[in-house]
Order: C-alpha cells, then structure tokens, then sequence
C-alpha cells in the first residue's frame, strides 16, 4: 500500500519527467499484456467465486420478485393514487445515472486528451452499459402491462393509424435510452478490437481463438488498420459526446415537463447530468478500487487516477449542491405556495430522513475530497464512492416521491413505503450489474492494453532497455 | 358473371386499373364476395349464439306484470327499459326507475316524477341493487337450518299455526315500519286469523319518541311530514335530517330547495345545529352547537321558555336554569325562531319523549305546524313502537309467545336483549338471508328481493308508489306478502294483492275521474299517484302535555350509538359497495369505530387506531378509536350495524397476494356490533347511556380512511405563509349580493397561443354546486355501480389504493373543537390542457373533438405517468386484477363499461356511454340533442341536485348558466390545465363579512 500511496513518487528515473507517469511499474509492452491477459487466462480465485455467487443470488432474488410481481401486478409493490412511481424509477434514474460516467470517460475526456483514462475507460465503458441495462429494465418493469412495452416504439403496424405520442418524454426517453446503449455498446466494441486481436494471438487453436478470431474482426496490426481504426474511434467519440448531455436531459424532462410542483423546474437538465457524471465517477470509484485490489493492478489504475477521479466528484458534487440550493431558492422567490411547501415538506416533511441522507451523502461527504490527504487514502475515497451513490439514489427517491406524495390538493396526500418486493427487485438490479461485470472481468480485458501502451512512461527508453538486455 | 364498367377509364384501361377499381374498398366490410366469407360465418354464428342464450334466458320480465313488455316485438336487445318503481333500502319509500338490459336489472336511478325524492336516490337506494344478485341470498327455505322444500315448509308451519289457534297461545309479527298498504293488510289479516296475534312494529333507528309526543300533544300517533324547503329558519337537535333521519333523501331535496343563493331573490334557510358528533347535517349547518345527548332537553326546555315568552305564551311551567347552551346564544336562536313564526322548523332527533314534546311544543308556539309540519297528511316513514317491542321481549323472556314471525328485522342483532328470541318455540324469519335471527329461527322462508316481487308504499299520506319486479325470482323465493297470506289462509299472487288493495283503498282517493284500469296503468308507469291523504284524527295542540324537565346530572362521558349514512342498519351489511362506502364526514371505509374528540383522545391518552374497550351496562366491545374534530369532547360515537353475520363474507374480498392483510376484524366480521349497548328507557329504545367506561387495551387496529389530510391548510411547520390552498372557496351570502355584476365575458380565457380544440360542436361540461353538496356519497355508488368498478377490500383502501372515480374530499376548516366542514366532489377535471395527455406514450389517452379527455383501456401499457402528472390526482391504476369471479354478481355489469383489466389506467368518462347513448336516439329521431337529456350517473343520483352535466358550447344550457355563476371558481385554475369542471363557491351565512373567500 505505502507504494500506492507514494505513487507520485515512486518512480526513480534517472531523466526526471515532466509529469509523472500514469503506469507505474516500469513496465515492458509484453509486461502489459502479460498482466491483462494471464488473469483472464487463469482460473478465476476464490474471491471471485464468492462475489459471483453473491452476484448471482441477489440476482436471482431480482428475478424471483420481478417474476412475481409480472404475474400478480403492480400491486405487489408500496404504489399508491398518490404515489405512482417511488423506487421504480428512482431506480431507473439512479442506473442511467451511473451509466454516464462510462461514455464522459471514453468520449469526452478522449477529446480532451486526457491520457489518464486509459486505465478506467474500458470497465468504465463496461460498467455503462451493464447500467443502462439495468436502468433500461425499470421501465418496462415498471408498466401495468410490460408485455406491451414494445408498443412505446414507433414501428408500422396494423392497428390502424396508430402511432406513439412524439410529446410525451417517456417516448423520448425510450429513444435516448436505446440510442445512448447502441453507442456506448459500438464505442466499447470498436475500443475492444485491438486487444480482442492480442487475447486471440495468444490463445490456443480452438474455440477461444475462433470467438476471440471472429470478434477482432481480422485485426493485423499493420499501420493502415491502426490508422484507420483512430479515425474510427474519433468519430465515435465525437458521436457520443452529445449522448452524454443527451440521456440525462431528457430523463429529467420525465419530471421537468410535468405540472407537479417538485418535478416542474427548468433546472433539472443540467442538474440532472451533474448528478449523472456524480453517481457515475463514484461507481467508477468503487469498481476500480475493488478491480486493482482483487485483480493486482495497482501499477495501472494508481493513485493518480483515484486522485483525478476524486477531483472530478469534488466538482461534481459542487454542482449538484448548487442546483440544490437554487431550487429552494426558486421556490422561495416563486411565490408559489405549492412550490413553496414541497421543498420545505422535503426538507421537514415525513421523507426529511431520505432529504437528509441526500444531503449529507451527496454535499457534506464528499467535501473530504478537497484534502489530498484524503483523495490518497483508498479504504476512505472507497467508502465515500459508496456514500456518494447512497446519496444519488436518495436523491432520485426523493425528487420522485416527495414531489408525489404531497401534491395540489390535500385530499390526496399519501404515504409509501416499500414492499418487500421493491426492495428485492432493487437488489436484484445490483445482482444483474455485479454478475455482469464479474463475467466482463473474467473474459474481456478490463484494461485497454493498446491504449495503455500508448502512454506508459519513458516507453522509448524501456524499449531500449529491453534491447540492450536483449 | 357480367361485369360492368363504372367509369371510362376502367373501360379502355388495361387490367391493372380493372384490378385496383375491383379492390378498391376491400378493406371494407361492404366488400360482396360469392358465398359465405369468414364475417358472414361469425355474423350467423354470433346471431345464432346470441338467440339461443336470449331464447335460454330465464331472467325474462314477469309478462303480466309491465304492460310495456306485452310488445316483446319492440323490445330490442341493448337497449335500456326503465320500469318505475319504489325503493326498499329503508322506509322512506323514494321513487325508483329500474334500469334493464336485456332482461336484467343493471342499476337503480331516482324518480324524477315522484313527489318526494324528485330524482334523487341515496347510496344505500343506488347499492341495493346489489342484493338482488347476491349469491349469499338464500335459495330455498330452510327447517333448523336445513333446506327444504316450500311446499313441506308450508305444511309444517300451517299445521303449527292451526295447533296455536286452537290452543289459543300468543303469536307475535315482528316487523320493521310497514309503509306498504298490501303489506300492511296483509299483516292485519294474519294477525286476524289468530285468536290472541298481534303486530309489533320495530326500527333499528327508531322514531318512536316522536309518534308518542305527537300522541300526547296531537291525540294521535303520528309521524309529521317535515318541509325543509318551506322553513327559514331550521333548528336541529341532534337529527342528522340529511344524512340518516327518517328521510335523508327526501329531507335533502327539500333541504337544498330552501337553499338557494342563486335565486332572485336569494332564498337562503338559516340552519342551525345542536348535536352531539359530528354528522353530515352538522356539516352543512350554519350554526353548530356541540351539546352531549343529556343536555339537549334542557337547551330545548329553556329554548321553549323563550320562544314561549316571546310569543307571549304562559312561560311560568318551567324555570329559567343555567344550561350548557350559553345565554345569548340561547336568545339568539329564540330571537330567529320567532322573527319566522310560520317559516321555522325544530326538529328533534334525540330518543327523548319528553324533549320530543318540548320539541313540539316550540313548532305549536311558532305556529309552524300547517305550514312546515304536516300533520294533516303525515308520514309513515317511521312506525315503530318502542314500548310494544320491550313488551314483546318480556313476554318472550317469560315464555309466553308460541309462535314469533319476522318479516325485514334482524331482532337478534339490532335489539338489546335479542337474544331472548332463541326461546321461541316456533321462531319464522322471512330474512332473504341467513343473518343472526333467521339462524337460530326454526324455519326461514326468504323474502324475494324487491326487484323480483311486486309491492307497494305510501310513504307519507296521499303519497302512494308501487314497485313493480323487473325481473322473475332468480331462487325459490318468494315475497313476504305472499308468504303472509298464505299462511293467514289465502293463496293470491303478490300481483293480485297488491292490485286488490289498489282497487280497494288507493283508488277510492284518486283525484282523477279515470277508471280502476287506467289508474292502475297510470300509476305503474309513472310508479307514483298522488292520492288524498287519509283522514288523521288529529286534535288541536294539547298544552297540558308539556312539562318541565327533571335534569340530569352532569356526566364524564356518553356513549352515543348512531348510524352511518353508508349503513344505516345492519341490513345492508352484505353488501361490499356500502362496506366501502367511505363515511362522509370521517371518510373511514369498512369499520366502525368509536370516535373521540381530540381533546378528549389526548385526556384519555388514545391515538388513532388505538383499539379501546367500551364497557356499559355489564358490556363490553373493543373498538378502534377515531379522532373526530366537531364532536363534543364528552361523547363516545359509535356506529350501529356493523359486526354483522353477513360480513364474514368479507374474508376473501380484494386481491389475494403475499403481503395481502384481512378485510375483517379479530371476530372474522367487519366492525363490532354496539347494539347490546341500546335498552330501553321512558318506553323508548335510548341511543345513549352515560355508564360509559373507556379503556385503552393497548392494541392498534388500522382504519381506512380514505383521506389522511383533512384541511386545506399544510402542517403548520411546514407552510411557507401560503395560508390555506385556495381549492374549496368560500364566499358570503351579503357578498354575492354587494358584487359588482361580472360579465361572462370577464372569466373568458384569453391565450397567446390558439387554443388546441376548437370545441365546434358540443362541449361537455360539469358544475358542481358546493354549497348545496352535503357530502352523502349517494354520487359515489351511482358512479360505482355505473361504471363497474370493482371493490378491492380494507387493505387496499389503507394502502390508498380506492378505485372510485368520483370521490368526496372532505376538508376541515377553523377551529378543529368546532370546524366549519366543506364537502367537494373530486373527479377527472377533463382539462382542455389535460396534463395526463401530454405524457402518456402510446396515446391511450387523449382529447375529443367534445371536450372529453378519454381513456383507452385497450392501449394502455400503465406506466402510471398520467396518474403522477394529474393535479387532481383524478386517475385510478388497475394494481391487481380485481375479483369478477362471482357469476352472479356480474350480472349487475353495466354492458356499456368495459370492465377494465389488470394493469391500465381508469377515470371519470363524463358517463361518456350515456352521452353515446343519448347522441345516438337523438340521431334516430333526427333532432338535436335537448338540453339535460343526458345525466351523469353522480348528477341523476344526487337528492340535492348539487350536480349539473350540459353542454358548455351551448349558452342557454343549465350548464351555461352555471358555469356563469358569479360563485364558479374552477379549481387549480393557476395552472392553466383548464378543468371542464366547474365549482359554485360554498355560501356562508356569516352575519359579518369578514375574512377572505379562502377556505382554510
């Protein structure tokens, strides 16, 4: 751990570098893909057993509790007149949340040049996608009756002139959704391919060769296939960029569109991805941290990439405060006693327990990350990235149902609390994203190896070195 | 085959134009192939299908009995008949048009024609319709408890009876309050045939004070006939005229009659009330007094002292005392009693002879008997004698009733000491249902459901309706009357017997010049004649009758027994509608429960759902406790009728999953029955008893209440400084008087943007009007049983999750010991700018071209969107699939209303099949479509006609009218969702004119 912590240090270069380098370790070019790939390569531990099976139950738990509540009804859940969504779509929101850091680190800090997210990008990416998978389950779950759910599409049919109503969010979210998947799953793919080629060099003839032969889609590794291969994942990038601010947009237009006081705010779209990139930096976090410990890859995801991950939450966090403190304040300078009482119902109202968590979670924690004593501390960044989603998904129920349960008029309002069955489900969720990345883990490599390679330190002079030694 | 050319083209054109010419409509049925296609098979099929179940229908009308049904050629299927009857729900008799589709009765409506209850019907009237297809109504008459046939039954009990003549042994007929003339001389002649019978005559909500007082004060024993519409000025004590009182629906009527701020002049009754708990008449009063029931005969002897001496009566026969009225309040009220000699009404609900007297007595001072009370033609709505009946169970007790025969009363249940009948060697019950008395009796022989047997009522004097069966027995049952008479010797069809009584004393008093024949028909179609009232021998005011009171001493707490609008007696405590029937004024479903002023729950340290013992007497019942801000802080309520036999039926009622809890209580019935805590006092069956003990046993008992927040206002910790919501407005009666004259013009809705529907055709719209809505949910069920909407049972409706799409929201307002109350009837707004529409993805809900915002059952995925984005909070969700398992009881389906599945969203449809319904006769008969034709269900059924559905489009409509009612408000209009309802301000009778329109 001390040389985790002295990371920034560690290196005893003789020709002192600019900047520190990202890859600690001295590490060779074969040295990267040795470290990658023999993990896979091996047999999983016992560590992996066990978070496998714990994935798996809760998954299963999911599935046990989805199944029934499909057959039953939407009954099986705390839903009430009042209440008609609660850990549904917070649940839903809180996934897609998650799902965004995946693509901000791949696309947009691709375009910015920040060389740092080569080590995170890949399970980064990975992680998008088996969270959008889980966010994507909510809605459909979510319906009264979800064997119809492919009826939110607009596709030719013969019902006559029947068609999808283009000015409802929930259409549009059906959209965002399908299309931020189709990307990030085409990002992921096209980012995979080179080291799909190195796994399928080095396996074996036989199956795994031909799998691992037919996805890296005749990859040679001559000058013209990298070439183009950049122009490729430029443009992806390019593409995908948009989606980021994109997906959260229009999932907070789910609320933002509404007459509910609580939900009808023009600042929800910014504050919604803030939120988003939040929640999606501290799972990040908390995977990366577990992954370099479980998988021994502390000389590729370092110190360094905690600390500039952390920065990003700091910041984050900040606006996701700020956009906290604007909607009491628009509230207040609204005038509108609708508007008015809900935020105060949420603060001293009968959820202020839920408020307060949000709070605390989401603003007061993170603040420790402004020291670097902090930031350096792993057990303590792991515990905070745990905090911080507690807090996103509190936030999310707390938008949802507070707005809810206390609305115009005060003949309606109403309780919720979860039934079993919700929480299941919830836990399912975390089950179905848990035995998904355990899986990613075992048979894709959660390090880009090509890109890694491109920014290991003093690379030129290793190569040296290996020749002289040669 | 020839073909022929259409056009000139198709004749030079090549084949492919042929082609398409022959293929152009074939997508439409109107497509003629050769021989039989697919949908000519299905149309056989179906048309053969469809007459062999018509053909295989037993349910058809009885043929002699409706003369409109002789012409079965003109009958067409899916079309409604509407048969002019009397309701059976309660002695108050009010008219009734059944409705029929296809041979079954499907829903009650209220006779617009009967004198009355003028279209009004109550939720008891509307539910009771369910009782005909209840699947607990007994089949077949039963010897000990065992089935067994008529025929046999008959024999037994005729051979017994003949044995009791000629032993001359006493045999005693138990009935509930006859108002029915067959019924009655049917009864007379049974007890004839007797050498020692006689009849008794009992009400679970008895009346009986008041028939005695009127018999020391009148000479006679008579119920009068109360005109609320006639009165100025009402003083009530105690009596719940508009929720449960004799004759809620027609005392409502007359009630909202007096009560007109619209009218030119503005006609507005001063109503003021002294009670005990809060009821739904106290909610409407304009005045409310809280006094236990052992103060009001004091309040009223002083009250009398006062008018006595105002009116310059001997006032020397009782002394002025201090009382728990204050002074001046007391002048007050004197002083406006007497300023409307003539135009006033007191009326006494309290089971008291002597304040009854009193009660009189004040009426005979102010001279308001011939003017508000009807003496002349009084009323029959309430017999019962209170006295008889606690003579009858000391001669049962002693042993000396041979035979007892109950018709309609459930003694076992709804009497104290009851269970003395167990003791009667012959016990018959004539009970349609195995309730407490019929299972200990020794042989039941079930009535047959009114809509299956002819009847008849004169409920008030002169006032003389028929009921007519839409439908034959669905059992081997068979109707009261002819039980009675057959066993009394005859063997006439309920028909004949009703139609010789007809012959014999109805028509003898019919105004009109027409023949038997012609009246009879007259009288079945329109279901009412009006007849002259039979001859009262009623004497000039005896004023020696009046006496001073004994007082009674102080007490720390009374218990108070009362009945619930929803069930007013254990009778209706089959029936699932009623047992979810939210009370108005608590809005608890499916309980009763002892109800406690907050004051006194926080004395007693008792929380809500608290479950306390009540001890009385020597008895005892656990009971969940109420807060029930407006109750006086010395009185225990507890409702009647509940923890009935029939509730028990109640155990598999709602949705059945994992996490489901019990409709029923610990008993396995819904409620606990109070009725061991009645006795019998002065000869008169006391609701009260000061003996009270109230201990908190520590266990909770959750209720249902279908509203958690009962005031407009939000907690207070927690209001921004908004001060209460502006959803129910309030404005005063010199306020509406004083306002400038607003245009209609003034309320138009100017938009920057064009308006998404331009409405050219109709508009439809509904205006409800607050002030003159009492709350009694009559609308609810009428919407219930309309629209098919399903009963999900106690833990659902704690889980809010009631699907009624019409609800009362009931909101407190000032002071919560003694809170002003507002009733508002919250339904789909269909907003022209309808929130709901906007975010639903698959368009299962959107807007017509008439201002309706529909729902489509078959496109809804249920993502509940609609329901979250609603600011009424209008919408109701499908959670389960709701029990339609029982075949019989679907029969009450309305075939109109798709009954919805699991998973998809419903709501208020504006009764869209009736606007359907009315579109398409009026088309028929090429016409336009006449203002008021079509009726909501919540409109038709309300006894206060608060509601009005029309045609905004049209500004000479009713609707128009009202919705340009300087007292319309819409609600949320802020918003801008523009609701096509419309709300007319509650009018408050305020002497002062402050404070704002706001209700708070």
């Amino acid at each position: 751990m001390a040389s985790v912590v002295g990371a920034n240090t560690a290196v005893t270069d003789p020709t002192p570098l600019l900047r520190p380098p990202l890859i600690t370790g001295k590490k060779r070019l074969s040295q990267v893909t040795e470290d990658i790939c023999s993990a896979m390569e091996r047999r999983p531990g016992l560590l992996w057993w066990l978070a496998f099976l714990a994935a798996l139950s809760a998954l299963v738990l999911g599935v046990a509790a989805v199944s029934y509540q499909i057959a039953t009804g939407i009954g099986t859940w705390g839903l009430n007149t009042t209440v008609g969504w609660a850990f549904d779509i917070t649940n839903f929101v809180f996934w897609i949340g998650i799902g965004h850091a995946g693509t901000l680190i791949s696309a947009i800090l691709f375009l910015f040049r920040q060389r740092w997210r080569t080590s995170v990008n890949r399970s980064a990416e990975a992680m998008t996608l088996f969270a959008v998978m889980c966010a994507g389950l909510f809605p459909v779950i979510h319906m009264g009756r979800p064997w119809l759910a492919y009826w939110i599409f607009p596709y030719p049919n013969f019902r006559g002139p029947l068609w999808i109503n283009f000015r409802s969010p929930l259409a549009w979210d059906a959209f965002a959704i399908s299309t931020y998947f189709l990307i990030s799953l085409t990002f992921w793919y096209v980012g995979l391919i080179p080291d799909l080629a190195t796994i399928r060099d080095r396996a074996q003839p036989g199956l795994r060769k031909r799998i691992f032969g037919w996805f890296s889609l005749g990859w040679n590794g001559s000058y013209r296939t990298w070439q183009r291969y950049e122009v490729v994942y430029l443009l992806l990038a390019g593409l995908a960029t948009p989606l980021v601010v994109s997906v959260h947009t229009i999932v907070s237009w789910d609320f933002a569109t509404s007459v509910i006081p609580g939900w009808h705010a023009t600042i929800f779209p910014p504050y919604f991805v803030a939120g988003a990139i939040f929640s999606g930096m501290a799972m990040v976090l908390t995977l990366m941290i577990i992954a370099r410990k479980v998988m021994h890859l502390e000389d590729y995801i370092t110190g360094r990439h905690i600390d500039v991950m952390c920065k990003l939450v700091i910041v984050t966090s900040g606006i996701v405060a700020l956009a906290y403190g604007t909607e009491f304040f628009t509230a207040q300078y609204s005038g509108n006693q609708y508007e008015q009482f809900v935020f105060l119902n949420r603060a001293m109202g009968p959820f202020a327990w839920a408020y307060w968590t949000m709070v605390s979670c989401n603003v007061l924690v993170p603040l420790l990350l402004w020291f670097r004593r902090v930031r350096a501390n792993i057990p303590a960044v792991f515990v905070i990235s745990i905090l911080v989603n507690v807090g996103m998904w509190f936030e999310r129920f707390v938008i949802i149902v507070t707005s809810l349960h206390r609305d115009y008029l005060p003949a309606n309002w109403a309780n919720y609390s979860p039934t079993a069955i919700e929480i299941a489900t919830l836990v399912g969720s975390f089950g179905l994203f848990f035995t998904c990345f355990l899986i990613f883990c075992r048979i894709l490599p959660v390090i880009a190896m090509a890109e890694v390679k491109g920014v290991l330190a003093r690379h030129g002079a290793l190569a040296a070195e290996t020749k002289e030694v040669a | 085959m020839m073909t022929y050319w259409k056009s000139i083209e198709e004749f030079e054109g090549g084949p492919e134009i042929r082609a398409r010419a022959e293929t152009e409509f074939e997508d439409t049925p109107l497509r003629i192939t050769a021989g039989p296609d697919r949908r000519g098979f299905l149309k056989a099929a179906g048309f053969a299908f469809a007459g062999a179940t018509l053909s295989g229908c037993r349910q058809a009308p009885v043929e002699k009995a409706i003369p409109l049904l002789r012409q079965v050629e003109g009958m067409s299927p899916g079309r409604p008949y509407y048969y002019a009857s009397t309701c059976s729900g309660c002695p108050a008799g009010c008219g009734l048009l059944t409705k029929t589709r296809d041979g079954r009765p499907i829903k009650l409506e209220g006779n617009a024609e009967h004198p009355l209850s003028r279209g009004g019907l109550c939720a008891v009237g509307q539910a009771s319709i369910l009782s005909l297809y209840d699947g607990l109504r007994l089949k077949q008459p039963l010897r000990h408890g065992k089935e067994a046939r008529w025929d046999e039954v008959d024999a037994e009990i005729a051979a017994q009876f003949d044995r009791i003549r000629k032993e001359k042994r006493a045999v005693r007929i138990l009935t509930a309050t006859i108002a029915s003339p067959t019924l009655n001389a049917v009864v007379r002649g049974f007890v004839q045939s007797f050498p020692n019978a006689q009849h008794i005559v009992c009400d679970p909500q008895s009346a009986s004070p008041i028939l005695e007082s009127h018999q020391l004060t009148h000479g006679a024993r008579i119920l009068p006939r109360y005109r609320f519409d006639k009165a100025e000025v009402i003083v009530s004590f105690d009596a719940d005229f508009l929720g449960t009182w004799i004759s809620p629906v027609e005392f409502t009527q007359s009630y909202s009659a007096g009560r007109q701020p619209d009218a030119k002049p503005p006609r507005m009754s001063h109503h003021t009330q002294l009670e005990s708990r809060m009821s739904v008449t106290g909610s409407k009063a304009d005045r409310r007094y809280r006094l236990s029931p052992g103060e009001v005969p004091q309040v009223i002897e002083q009250l009398a002292l006062r008018v006595a001496r105002r009116t310059g009566a001997a006032a020397d026969w009782a002394k002025d005392a201090p009382v728990a009225l204050a002074t001046k309040e007391l002048d007050e009220l004197a002083e406006r009693l007497v300023s409307a000699r003539g135009r006033s009404l007191v009326v006494c609900g309290l089971a008291d002879t002597g304040a009854q007297v009193l009660c009189n007595y004040l009426n005979h001072l102010l001279g308001n008997y011939g003017t508000t009370l009807d003496v002349e033609a009084p009323s029959r709505q309430r017999q019962g004698d209170d006295r008889a009946v606690a003579r009858l169970l000391e001669e049962i007790a002693g042993g000396k009733v041979a035979a007892l025969v109950v018709p309609g009363v459930n003694p076992l249940a709804d009497l104290p000491g009851g269970d003395v009948l167990r003791r009667v060697p012959l016990l018959v019950s004539l009970s349609p249902r195995l309730d407490e008395t019929a299972s200990v009796a020794t042989y039941v022989c079930p009535d047959s459901d009114p809509l299956e047997s002819w009847g008849d009522t004169e409920a008030v004097s002169g006032i003389a309706s028929l009921m007519q069966p839409a439908v034959q027995t669905l059992a081997q049952t068979r109707p009261a009357v002819e039980t009675l008479a057959r066993w009394a010797g005859g063997q006439s069809a309920a028909y004949d017997l009703v139609r010789t009584t007809w012959k014999r004393e109805i028509h003898p008093r019919s105004t009109g010049k027409e023949d038997f024949e012609a009246f009879w028909r007259k009288s079945l179609h329109d279901g009412v004649a009006a007849v002259r009232p039979q001859n009262t021998a009623v004497k000039p005011f005896d004023v020696k009758a009046v006496r001073p009171l004994t007082p009674t001493p102080a007490q720390d707490l009374t218990l108070v027994l009362y009945s619930k609008p929803s069930i007013p007696d254990g009778r209706h405590a089959y029936n699932p509608w009623l047992q979810e029937l939210p009370d108005p004024v608590s809005k608890c479903t499916w309980d009763n429960y002892a109800c406690l002023a907050p004051s006194t729950a926080e004395r007693l340290k008792v929380k809500e759902g608290d479950v306390v013992r009540l001890e009385a007497g020597g008895h005892s019942l656990e009971l969940p406790a109420l807060l029930q801000p407006g109750q006086h802080e010395k009185v225990i309520a507890v409702a009647l009728g509940y923890g009935r036999k029939e509730s028990a039926r109640f155990a598999g009622v709602g949705p059945g999953w994992l996490f489901r809890r019990p409709s029923l209580g610990e008993k396995g019935l819904v409620g606990g029955n109070a009725s061991s805590f009645l006795r019998f006092e002065d000869g008169a069956l006391r609701y009260w008893r000061s003996d009270l003990r109230l201990t908190d046993t520590g266990k909770l008992h959750p209720l249902a209440l279908t509203q958690n927040h009962h005031t407009l206002s939000v907690p207070k910790h927690l209001d921004p400084g908004g001060g209460s919501r502006p959803i129910v407005q309030e404005t005063r009666l010199v306020e509406l008087s004083n306002v400038r004259r607003e245009t209609a013009a003034d309320k138009s809705e100017e938009d920057l943007w064009p308006r998404d529907h331009p409405f050219t055709g109709h508009r439809w719209a509904l205006a409800v009007d607050l002030s003159a809505c009492t709350g009694c949910s009559a609308c609810v069920v009428a919407c219930q049983v309309e629209n098919n909407i399903p009963v999900v049972g106690k833990d659902e409706v704690i889980r809010n999750r009631e699907m009624h799409w019409l609800r009362l929201d009931r909101y407190y307002s000032g002071d919560p010991t003694a809170p002003q109350v507002a009733h508002q009837p919250m339904m789909c707004q269909q907003c022209e700018h309808a929130s709901c529409e906007t975010v639903c993805p698959v368009l299962a809900t959107v807007h017509s071209e008439e201002g309706l915002n529909q729902q489509i059952y078959n496109r809804c995925v249920g993502t509940r969107y609609c329901a979250n984005n609603c600011a009424f909070k209008a919408r109701r969700f499908n959670w389960f699939e709701y029990a339609r398992e029982d075949r019989l009881a679907n029969l009450v389906l309305n075939p109109d209303v798709t009954v919805r599945s699991r998973g998809v969203m419903e709501k208020c449809t504006f009764c869209v099949q009736r606007i359907q319904d009315a579109k398409i006769e009026a088309k028929r008969e090429r016409r336009a479509l006449r203002d008021g034709e079509i009726q909501t269900a919540c409109q038709q059924s309300c006894p206060a006609q608060a509601i009005v559905f029309g045609d905004w489009n049209d500004p000479n409509s009713r609707l128009s009218k009202w919705m340009n009612s300087l007292r319309r408000y819409r609600v949320l209009e802020e918003i801008n969702v523009r609701p096509s309802v419309g709300y007319l301000k509650v009018v408050r009778q305020g002497e002062t004119n402050e404070g704002g329109s706001r209700h708070g």
